[in-house]
């Protein structure tokens, strides 16, 4: 049914599977978030048949358990969303009961919209579970001059709460 | 014209010169001056801009404290302000300590991890300008610029950037910036005097070009208050002064040698202050010296 792909990065030895930048804030994001120096990561990847019906996608460095000192302290999921003409970088990182703790906009790429990096919006999402609906406007409050990256990013997380829900379902969690 | 009336413009042109000259001087040392007394002080900063996106600013900053400050040096070209903190009206810590030097050509700046570069100024590039050197609580450098004092539409203000270690408000808790580039601005004003600051913290290595980490907005705000709210800091600094003048003495030795200054954060698992603070006021001087050379880094 479904298949983990064990990768494991050794945080100071220079692995390096994303790439610079990336995964640099990426590593500073977990270290930062979950308050640990060293951390393990190994990706989740499910099968082909439920990838298909996840709204967002696993299998490409996007899903990963979060180890530290042999203990599960949560999840992140990696992933990238579209602004006004390019793609940013995101990550949402959850405890282990699925909890949002924290999300952060990693790399962005364009000029305008870059409101939707400040902790002062991201922090709704903090609390929100896979049972969590995300409607922009609504329960996530709209940021004026940064609509079309702050609603993208709204989108982006609840495809992830979904997913997540989905792959709770099938016990891949 | 003739040559008498040229020799005579520039005599008065000269005259007239001087006589600025020495207005300024004047102003500039009664502007340093009315930094003495006693302050009501409240430090206020926040994080501003932030390169990266994904940079999470810290909580601002904001605290109050009385402070006495005390002009323990007043020379021609060199003035020393000595800071102690009041707390609770009767506990005194001492504080920072300032020293304005006229036109002065050697200074230390920081470079990175307790090491600081050896300065040589030209002397043309100093001409009118104040050297402001800001030492920690042991007389230990932190940092130093050199500028103008303008005073100028009833306004008092010298500014300068200065390479500077954290501040100690940041110290023990930051390891995410090693340097911060500060922008520091002295106005004299009504009620005391204005420290405001626009600083950069930021990520210095050897051989790279630094990196700019966040920028940072700080009002220190000084308002006088009578000096009998301060007494019992006068005191402790008349009861303590041998003592320090003695620790100045051998940290003037040691700025004297004119070369790159490298110190250790700890010896014996101690930092600098903390085996000063306790010393008896009747230390010897060879005893200062001995304990202050041990955090000089030779070679």
């Amino acid at each position: 049914m479904w298949k983990r792909i064990f990768i494991v990065v050794f945080i100071g030895l220079g692995f390096s599977f994303m790439g610079g930048e990336l995964e640099e804030k990426f590593y500073k994001a977990i270290r930062g978030t979950y308050e640990v120096d060293q951390f393990k990561l190994e990706e989740i990847e499910a099968s082909a048949a439920i990838n298909e019906k996840l709204p967002a996608k696993t299998g490409n460095e996007n899903l990963f358990q979060i180890f530290s000192d042999g203990q599960s302290i949560g999840y992140a999921y990696l992933g990238k969303a579209p602004s006004k003409k390019k793609e940013f970088d995101y990550v949402v990182m959850f405890d282990n009961d699925l909890i949002i703790k924290k999300s952060k906009v990693l790399i962005y790429r364009e000029n305008y919209g870059q409101q939707i990096g400040t902790q002062r919006w991201l922090r709704q999402f903090i609390g929100m579970s896979p049972a969590s609906e995300v409607n922009y406007g609504e329960n996530v409050a709209a940021i004026s001059g940064a609509t079309i990256s702050a609603s993208s990013m709204a989108r982006a997380v609840n495809r992830v709460l979904k997913t997540m829900k989905i792959l709770q379902e099938e016990n891949m969690l | 014209m003739n040559f008498k009336q040229l020799l005579a413009g520039a005599v008065l042109g000269l005259g007239v010169t001087t006589a600025f000259a020495q207005k300024s001087v004047k102003q500039d040392r009664e502007a340093i001056k009315d930094m003495c007394g006693c302050f009501e002080v409240t430090f206020k900063y926040t994080e501003t801009f932030a390169p990266e996106i994904d940079y999470e600013k810290h909580y601002d900053y904001n605290a109050t404290a009385l402070e006495w400050a005390e002009l323990i040096k007043d020379e021609k070209d060199e003035l020393s302000i000595q800071h102690l903190l009041v707390i609770n009206d009767s506990t005194i810590i001492k504080h920072w300590r300032q020293d304005w030097l006229y036109e002065n050509t050697k200074r230390y700046d920081f470079n990175h991890d307790n090491e600081w570069t050896f300065v040589e100024m030209p002397k043309k590039e100093v001409k009118g300008q104040w050297t402001q050197n800001v030492y920690q609580v042991d007389d230990s450098p932190r940092y130093s610029g050199s500028a103008t004092w303008f005073h100028a539409d009833g306004k008092h203000v010298w500014d300068d950037v200065a390479s500077s270690p954290l501040p100690r408000r940041e110290y023990s808790k930051r390891s995410d910036y090693n340097v911060m580039m500060r922008g520091n601005q002295v106005e004299i004003t009504e009620d005391g005097w204005l420290h405001e600051q626009d600083n950069e913290k930021v990520i210095r290595e050897d051989g790279k070009e630094d990196v700019l980490l966040v920028q940072e907005k700080g009002y220190n705000i000084y308002k006088k208050v009578p000096d009998a709210k301060c007494k019992a800091a006068k005191e402790w600094w008349a009861a303590n002064k041998e003592f320090w003048a003695k620790v100045r003495a051998k940290w003037s030795e040691v700025y004297g040698r004119d070369k790159d200054l490298s110190l250790e954060k700890k010896v014996e698992g101690q930092a600098l202050f903390m085996k000063l603070f306790p010393m008896d006021v009747t230390t010897s001087q060879d005893k200062i010296d001995e304990v202050i050379e041990a955090y000089v880094k030779k070679g």
